[in-house]
């Protein structure tokens, strides 16, 4: 938490003035009691009519002093708080943006939003309340103790005592609670997750018939989060009626005490009157305290949650290499990779190169590392071991922006963001042409698609949703080709397209006058049997380099990829049977 | 407020309950009223110790003291009374709310397993998460929890007012003439706020958006080097909502001190007043005390009341929500055959009749589709996406109901058959893999719940997911997270699989069951299944059209209408849209 404190440097000057602005109302507050004691000794037992006009013009007054002290402390803690936050959200996004993939997987996207969303809300909320509270409860509940003294020493011995015990009882109570509201969090999870499940997997539980046992372990969560919603609910209800008791005991002995006191003369009937309201005062203080302290615990929860995300650091340093020419466009060198958080390698020992204007297909089963292998070359994830080069340069000495500007990827989801086409596309490349628009999207086959929204300037919906996967699919290649990158990916990026466009998009690539090398990951042979040179991996490793005819030849996984999409399945069936056993 | 007789209802079961807990209630509230009251009473017996003299005797002297010391001694045992009234009472309102939460949700958990699945493929499942969780507890916590601070806080206002009222008259007026505005004040500001509010949550509702968006696809933010523009962007939102949240955030913050304030004049105002009574002999100096006491504490009920009124507009809005949901109509098997257990011997003759089907009512999606499939067949279904192909399979299943036509199963129409008997004829297979929170075996299990270890090991083993089992940390016993947490898509799938290898159904639907496996395992796969399927009538949709070659029925789809139907060589023979779509994966550049 204390690393987040920056964000209050800017309004430092708030952060004196609103808790000094409440102390202020507090200090005014703290007087109440004395004027109504001076009322009653002096006015009502001195019989002076003027001292009762001039304690009610007193009390009116101070008031009004307490209302302008705190409405300048609201603002001033209001316009701290708000500025803690949006530079805390400014700074939050601008460090997730720099994150790269590795500690983006690892995060998790549903996290950095949470982070970036409630739990800010949470914390602007948290400092709001900090700076009003934090000096006021404290200095009134000492206040009150100290003018206890002033009045009578031998009575205000028991504010010291009422104080330490009721701070116990209160506080233990809280820490109770704070564990108890913890379970109570966990049963709540647990139920929100079994209805989410059930949710999900609908048409699952549907077909196999299990309503019943789905509604059963419902139940059986729902049942716990009751039992322990009502322990905590219990525990969090004594705090009223205990520290209730607590603060009338002490009023009642302190009336007590007063009684002998008044008797022999020590003590005058207005200032026992006093004393019986700072008690009150400080019990309402109390209370105040406790719930800022459970405000503030949040706070601090969600502040410790925004801090280890900004802990997280990009692991991935940029270089900044002068662009030399040569020939070859992508070399793999050794290329290992492990993803963090995994004990086996993705990919092993990968090595081949690719000269400039090659079209590489890279096949091979689910989880054999295909995109892993891309990935590697826009600096997506580094090589655990080995080295890539694009133009003979290793891509860690590139800037990401040079590297990627360079390297257009189609990922294998594709995505449109809200605005228009056009705005999509402008993200590959700024200030292009009209010409460059209509080319990207007639290469990328998304024409019709385009037309049917009304053409470059046709809405797209948050996340693309008012387009099919397919469309999608195209108008995302349609940007990555706008940006005319010499090495284009495309990443298992026309699996929602069927064979015929799928061929007319290989097509129409295969004719871009600036010549890319082109990068096709596929599961389908169809995809990639006309490639200059076929990458064939199996868990990780490169079993086969080649062309389609010597693979077929040559490379047993190949072939049976192959078989497996055109040939007759038995007979590979069985071949790969016999492998297996 | 419509559903309130509904509301009352929940309620009713716990009747006695709440009304022990308004007696509790009472009890605390009063008890703690008359406190001040001889606390009061004992100021003015110190007043009377004093004021007559050093000429009092003895006697009256402790006589004095006996009268402040009874005071004290009811004051204790009010004090205690009124702090057990109130733990009891909080301990019952917790019984009752989470108790109607409870059983709510259980409720509304049970309504979902009888939905008609057009309801929840129409309303995304955060939307129904949130009715489940959220507004079930904001309901139960705004209504009853507000209910008894309502009740208790009229109490303590009526309470009050009488006992004023028995002290002095015209104090007691003037505080009730004067409390209802730090009322007017409260809510005076929180409808000038209330715009504010209301701009701000616009403007955050537009950051999360951007968030959602930028961050939940950062990777390809990252890919075209978009971060800078991006931050440019959410930067001038940022800006924005700053400037709202301050107003918003401002304003409604003035509500305590104004009614703060508002409460220091009728303070002041009785201190004035009851002085003068004081003066004028009608009132003593102990009672003032009891009546400044009475009119700070006057005002905070009405300060709760306030309170209380919004998060009741709130609990209303969210049983209104529920209530809803929970009237949404429900499926219901028609008629129930009266010999389900004929079940064993399905033969497996499949007849869709002039079947028609829309899921918006007026988008035909389907129309006079017609299709026998006689026992043992194989029926492949291909086409184009959005051709109508997944919904075949949601008739089939009766995840949704034909709107003309009939389908029958050996006869009988499907619909005369229960959900359940339909159902378990079938063994499906989706795309889109589910994953249960448990562990590998419970994941297998669900395909037949009585099955022994070894079967369901046997299972795995047909359909090549035991080796990948095998080398998890607890094997069979690793338990996995909901979604599957660290099982590939290809892996999910293979388990999915080994349900129904298990379950060894009568017939069988695979909707793109194997389309995230790689072709070589899935070869392995679909001899299994062939096995399996043996004179067993079977479903298969796919996009690969490779894997259906060997299929009875190839039925080709377009537009909802079946375009095309005949095997494998029949349709390449007649060279239509299938003939076309099968060579373009012949096609290269």
């Amino acid at each position: 938490m204390k690393k987040l404190l920056v964000y209050l440097k800017s309004s430092k000057k708030e952060c004196i003035l609103a808790p000094l602005f409440k102390m202020l109302e507090a200090s005014f507050e703290l007087f109440i009691p004395l004027v109504i004691a001076n009322l009653i000794d002096k006015g009502l037992k001195g019989g002076q009519t003027s001292v009762i006009v001039q304690s009610f013009g007193l009390l009116v007054l101070l008031g009004l002093i307490g209302l302008v002290a705190a409405v300048t402390a609201q603002y001033f803690a209001a316009k701290a708080a708000v500025n803690f936050a949006t530079e805390l959200r400014h700074s939050l996004f601008e460090h997730l943006l720099k994150l790269g993939f590795p500690e983006i997987d690892n995060i998790g996207t549903s996290t950095m939003i949470t982070r970036m969303t409630s739990d800010v809300n949470q914390l602007q909320n948290g400092v709001n309340m900090f700076l009003r509270l934090f000096l006021r409860s404290p200095f009134v509940v000492f206040g009150a103790m100290i003018m206890a003294f002033t009045i009578d020493v031998k009575s205000a011995a028991i504010f010291l005592i009422i104080i330490i015990v009721l701070s116990i009882v209160v506080f233990g109570l809280m820490a109770i609670n704070v564990r108890q509201v913890k379970n109570v969090q966990k049963k709540l999870e647990n139920v929100t997750s079994s209805t989410r499940e059930s949710l999900k997997g609908v048409r699952v539980i549907r077909a196999f018939c299990l309503e019943q046992e789905e509604t059963q372990e419902f139940n059986n969560d729902n049942n716990l989060l009751m039992k322990a919603l009502n322990r905590a609910g219990n525990i969090a209800a004594l705090m009223n009626p205990l520290t209730y008791v607590m603060i009338n005991m002490a009023i009642i002995y302190l009336i007590f005490v007063g009684t002998n006191q008044v008797s022999e003369g020590l003590l005058t009937q207005g200032q026992v009157v006093a004393l019986y309201n700072y008690m009150s005062q400080i019990l309402v203080e109390l209370i105040k305290l406790a719930n800022l302290i459970v405000l503030i615990n949040k706070a601090l929860a969600c502040g410790n949650r925004v801090e280890s995300v900004f802990e997280i650091e990009a692991s991935q340093k940029e270089g900044s290499a002068e662009v030399p020419r040569n020939e070859e466009a992508v070399r793999f060198e050794h290329a290992s990779l492990v993803y963090p958080e995994s004990s086996e390698e993705t990919l092993t020992d990968i090595n081949f190169s690719v000269a400039k204007g090659e079209t590489v297909g890279i096949i091979g089963g689910t989880g054999s590392g295909k995109s892993s292998l891309v990935h590697l070359i826009p600096r997506f994830y580094d090589a655990t071991a080995g080295n890539v080069y694009v133009d003979g340069v290793n891509v860690n000495e590139y800037s990401f922006e040079q590297l990627r500007k360079k390297v257009g990827v189609v990922m294998q989801k594709a995505v449109l963001f809200k605005g228009t086409i056009k705005s999509n596309m402008d993200w590959a490349m700024e200030n292009a042409t009209e010409a460059d628009y209509t080319e990207a999207i007639s290469n990328a086959q998304a024409t019709e698609v385009a037309e049917g929204k009304g053409g470059i300037d046709g809405e797209v919906e948050q996340a693309g949703k008012n387009y099919s996967g397919g469309q999608r699919q195209r108008l995302s290649i349609a940007r990555t080709l706008l940006g005319k990158p010499q090495i284009l990916i495309l990443d298992d990026s026309s699996s929602a397209l069927d064979y015929l466009t799928d061929y007319n998009l290989r097509k129409a690539i295969k004719e871009l006058d600036y010549k890319p090398t082109v990068f096709i990951v596929s599961q389908r042979s169809a995809s990639i049997m006309h490639a200059d040179k076929i990458v064939v991996l199996d868990d990780g490793k490169i079993v086969g380099i080649g062309k389609h005819e010597e693979l077929l030849k040559t490379c047993q996984v190949y072939q049976e990829i192959y078989e497996s999409q055109y040939c007759d399945q038995n007979s590979i069936a069985e071949n790969a049977e016999k492998e297996v056993r | 407020m419509k559903n309130f007789g509904r509301i009352l209802k929940y309620l009713k079961r716990n009747i006695w309950l709440m009304i022990l807990a308004m007696i509790f209630a009472v009890i605390s509230a009063v008890s703690a009223l008359f406190i001040p009251f001889f606390i009061g009473d004992a100021i003015d017996g110190i007043a009377a110790l004093v004021s007559e003299d050093m000429a009092m005797s003895a006697e009256s002297v402790s006589l004095g003291m006996q009268g402040i010391l009874i005071d004290l001694l009811v004051t204790a045992c009010l004090v205690i009374e009124s702090a057990i009234s109130l733990q009891l009472m909080s301990v019952i309102n917790n019984k009752v709310t989470y108790k109607v939460v409870r059983d709510i949700r259980s409720e509304a958990f049970a309504k979902v397993q009888t939905l008609p699945l057009g309801y929840l493929d129409r309303h995304p499942s955060g939307e129904v998460v949130s009715k489940i969780i959220t507004d079930v507890e904001q309901f139960a916590d705004g209504l009853l929890l507000g209910f008894s601070q309502f009740f208790t806080s009229v109490i303590t206002i009526v309470g009050t007012l009488v006992l004023m009222l028995t002290i002095n008259v015209r104090v007691a007026l003037l505080v009730l003439v004067l409390t209802p505005m730090s009322f007017f004040v409260a809510k005076f500001i929180s409808k000038h706020t209330y715009d504010m509010f209301k701009v701000q949550s616009q403007t955050r509702a537009q950051q999360t958006a951007l968030i959602d968006e930028i961050i939940g696809n950062e990777k390809v933010v990252k890919s075209f080097c978009h971060e800078q523009n991006a931050l440019e962007q959410f930067d001038e939102i940022n800006e924005r909502l700053r400037v709202c949240s301050l107003k918003a955030v401002f304003y409604s913050s003035l509500t305590n001190p104004c009614t703060r304030f508002v409460n220091a004049v009728v303070y002041a105002v009785v201190a004035l007043t009851g002085g003068f009574a004081v003066l004028s002999g009608g009132l003593s100096i102990g009672m003032l005390s009891t009546l400044l006491c009475y009119a700070n504490q006057y005002t905070k009920p009405f300060n709760e009341i306030t309170g209380v009124i919004t998060e009741l507009q709130n609990a209303f809005a969210c049983a209104d929500r529920i209530f809803e949901f929970l009237d949404e109509k429900i499926e219901k098997d028609t008629r129930v055959l009266e010999d389900e257990t004929v079940a064993g011997k399905v033969e497996g003759l499949v007849e869709m009749k002039d079947v028609a089907f829309s899921y918006v009512a007026d988008k035909p999606l389907i129309e006079n589709l017609n299709l026998k499939v006689l026992p043992g067949q194989n029926v492949a279904i291909v086409g184009p996406t959005g051709c109508g192909k997944t919904t075949l399979i949601n008739l089939l299943m009766r995840f949704y109901d034909v709107t003309a036509g009939s389908i029958s199963i050996d006869g009988t129409e499907i619909r005369d058959m229960s959900r359940h008997e339909l159902r378990s004829r079938f063994g499906m297979v989706l795309q889109e893999t589910w994953i249960k929170e448990g562990t590998v075996l419970d994941n297998i299990l669900i395909g037949k719940k009585d099955a022994t270890r070894e079967e369901a090991i046997a299972a795995a083993k047909e359909v090549h997911a035991h080796n990948f089992i095998k080398r998890l940390p607890q094997g069979y016993d690793t338990v996995l997270e909901e979604d599957g947490g660290g099982l590939s898509v290809g892996q999910k799938q293979l388990l999915c699989i080994a349900r129904v290898m298990l379950m060894q159904p009568s017939m069988l639907i695979l909707d793109e069951a194997t389309s995230n496996i790689d072709t070589r395992t899935e070869i392995l796969i679909s001899r299994a299944f062939n096995k399996l399927m043996e004179n067993r009538t079977s479903f298969v949709v796919a996009h690969r059209l490779s894997t259906i070659k060997n299929a009875d029925i190839i039925l080709v789809m377009k537009d909802g209408h079946i375009i095309e139907q005949g095997n494998h060589e029949s349709l390449l023979a007649k060279g239509g849209f299938y003939k076309e779509l099968y060579m373009s994966q012949y096609q290269a550049t």
